[in-house]
């Protein structure tokens, strides 16, 4: 004789079926979504893929008056600023994840967590606001000390004003500072005690196992934080379009104004009214999200060959 | 099944209200419009907004209008799910054949741009068409150019760079600048040319009036150009322009007026930069409302119809009294003649609206 089941155990596999069910729509929502996405804009810029074709990736000429557009300045602009602020704000966001796991004791560690996620929350039109009337001024003076180190006279007459790439570059470091670093923390915290203490044990110094037991340990994360950091870096629209100088020309110098792909849309998007701007300014959004597409896939074959090894 | 019965009649009961509530609307509005709605533009923002709260205390009639950019503006009335669009520039042939049928084009007020600038001392500054497009072609680099200091004897001009300061973001008072720009600079016209966003030779872009003018404000030797109004009221130097008729003209509503009491096309459809009357300050442009010359698409009414007509008479006449003390021109008589004659063309099933 088998039992029958009993009324409470139906109930049990019901809402076990339901929440599968629910999960799996989730699951299905967010791929479709991100796939309706692409096609969308792939629809939606066809007017400027007809007219250009592939060289929309390589011209570097943008003049909505003739109606001839190609998107290389905001693709350079995009991936100068995006890579520039990483480079700058990973060895800041590394120090401050191992300074707060493993040097600083918890009355320090925690109000400057605090902070941390403080920073990480400001709306970007702040830093915005604090890169133009701060941080700018203060990189025109850089601009020009530097014209005079290096005896360009173009520097020093035309390059006062401290807007262009640079601004932009130093302001997205600050920005995407808080998440590398948090993100490194958590890793940091969460490595066994029995690997650092046994690492302790058999002589070796705190600088020693951190350099040999915890980053390895979290190298997987901080990549993963890093790309993070970084598509902020990429998408982030209000504090560049604020402080880069917004110029649709190819930057020949990191004091040249210049532009981003997203700052370029939010600019320009609401005023563009002939099929072939509007589509030209879609096309760009799809070419942020290709890039936003490579680097995440590349990030995670660079994480693969490091664990084989 | 007795329970589906039940719910199917429940059903097919809100059904039929609905059917019955959803036909009855157009019919009750069709005696008394209260509401209009419109889109566009965000320069004359603060005087629509002023204007249509008064219109409605006035009328009962209320109008919702949107600032959304003139290029939003004209999507929406091209959409047609707006009764009238608004545009700081008029239609370029291509925007208005995809409108699909003729619009009117009705000035509402006349705007000024005017060029700020940052030097020490706020010298008040002369400036005309040729020096002013050389500047922003990136040709005079420096203040102390002999070309700016022949228009301006006796103000000592620091040997500074100048930084050029534009819109970054596609906008009407581009429109107007690089128009007048166009207008006076052969050269400008072939290099770059007019619209609401151009390929810029030289300088540093801000997004809005607020953008160019911080910029200007915190770097010296910068020259910008931003709404007359916005420099008033922020009170920003700005530069007097020789006109057309030679004249050193001081930016002002007057003198923005003055640019349109000139002979006039009479579809109101024109820059009128650089204007050739005497008085007239030469960066001058209309504001227009846009609206479909046939009233009758997509299901309108007559009542509707007649709200608007309504609506934009009374904007050019009481509305007229709102437009100084927000520092906005008031439209010349001459104007105002021509756009009532615009308003009193619209028809409704090709009649004219009563």
């Amino acid at each position: 004789m088998v039992a029958q089941p009993s009324r409470s155990d139906r109930r049990e596999a019901a809402r076990e079926r339901a929440f599968t069910a629910a999960s799996l729509v989730a699951a299905v929502t967010l791929v479709a979504t991100i796939v309706l996405f692409l096609v969308q804009l792939f629809i939606t810029s066809r007017t400027s893929r007809a007219a250009f074709g592939l060289p929309f990736l390589w011209h570097s000429e943008w003049n909505p008056v003739t109606e001839k557009f190609g998107a290389l300045p905001m693709i350079v602009g995009t991936l100068v600023t995006g890579f520039g602020a990483l480079l700058i704000s990973t060895p800041f966001a590394l120090g401050i994840a191992i300074f707060l796991a493993d040097y600083a004791g918890r009355k320090v560690a925690e109000p400057v967590k605090y902070l941390i996620s403080l920073l990480g929350g400001l709306p970007s039109v702040i830093f915005g606001l604090w890169g133009l009337f701060v941080l700018v001024p203060i990189i025109g003076k850089f601009e020009v000390w530097f014209g005079k180190l290096v005896g360009s006279k173009a520097l020093v007459a035309s390059g006062t004003t401290g807007v262009g790439l640079l601004a932009a570059i130093v302001l997205l470091a600050i920005m995407i500072l808080p998440f590398s670093a948090s993100l490194i923390l958590e890793a940091l915290l969460v490595v066994p005690t029995e690997l650092k203490e046994g690492a302790l044990a058999l002589g070796a110094t705190k600088w020693d196992t951190i350099q040999n037991v915890e980053l390895p340990y979290v190298r997987r994360s901080t990549v993963g934080a890093l790309v993070l950091a970084l598509g902020r870096a990429l998408g982030e629209t209000m504090a560049v379009t604020m402080v880069i100088g917004n110029g649709m020309k190819m930057p020949t110098s990191l004091f040249d104004p210049a532009n981003t792909l997203a700052s370029a849309i939010a600019n320009q998007f609401l005023e563009a009214t002939s099929p072939i701007y509007i589509g030209s300014l879609i096309q760009l959004a799809l070419i942020l999200f290709v890039i936003a597409i490579i680097i995440n896939v590349l990030a995670r074959v660079i994480l693969r060959r490091g664990i084989q090894q | 099944m007795k329970m589906f019965g039940r719910l199917s009649l429940v059903v097919a009961t809100l059904l039929v209200i609905t059917l019955i509530a959803s036909g009855c609307s157009p019919k009750g509005g069709s005696t008394t419009v209260k509401e209009l709605s419109g889109a566009g533009a965000t320069f004359p923002y603060p005087l629509y907004s002023k204007m249509f709260d008064t219109y409605a205390s006035a009328t009962g009639v209320r109008v919702n209008y949107n600032s959304i950019g003139s290029g939003g503006g004209i999507k929406a009335l091209t959409d047609k799910t707006v009764d009238f669009g608004a545009s700081d520039a008029f239609l370029t042939d291509q925007e208005e054949a995809a409108m699909g049928a003729p619009v009117l084009h009705i000035p509402t007020c006349i705007g000024a741009v005017v060029l700020s600038y940052n030097l020490d001392g706020n010298p008040a500054l002369k400036l005309d068409g040729t020096v002013t497009a050389n500047i922003f072609l990136g040709k005079v680099v420096k203040w102390n150019d002999p070309e700016i200091s022949a228009l301006n004897p006796g103000v000592s001009l620091p040997d500074l760079a100048i930084t050029v300061v534009h819109r970054s973001d596609g906008s009407g008072t581009t429109s107007i600048f690089t128009s007048y720009l166009a207008a006076v600079s052969p050269s400008w016209k072939s290099a770059v040319g007019a619209g609401k966003s151009v390929s810029w030779p030289a300088g540093v872009g801000g997004k809005g009036n607020d953008g160019v003018a911080g910029m200007i404000s915190q770097t010296k030797g910068s020259i910008g150009y931003i709404e007359l109004v916005y420099a008033v009221q922020s009170s920003m130097p700005f530069a007097s322009l020789k006109n057309a008729s030679g004249t050193f003209v001081t930016p002002s509503l007057a003198s923005s007026a003055a640019a349109a009491a000139v002979s006039l096309p009479d579809n109101l459809r024109i820059m009128i930069v650089n204007s050739p009357g005497k008085d007239a300050y030469p960066i001058s442009a209309f504001t227009w409302i846009l609206v479909y010359k046939e009233q009758n698409y997509t299901g309108r009414t007559l009542a509707q119809a007649q709200a608007l007509k309504k609506l934009l008479t009374w904007m050019l006449a009481d509305g007229q009294s709102i437009n100084e003390g927000l520092s906005y021109a008031k439209l010349p008589a001459s104007a105002v003649t021509k756009a009532l004659a615009l308003i009193n063309s619209m028809t409704y099933g090709g009649t004219t609206i009563p």
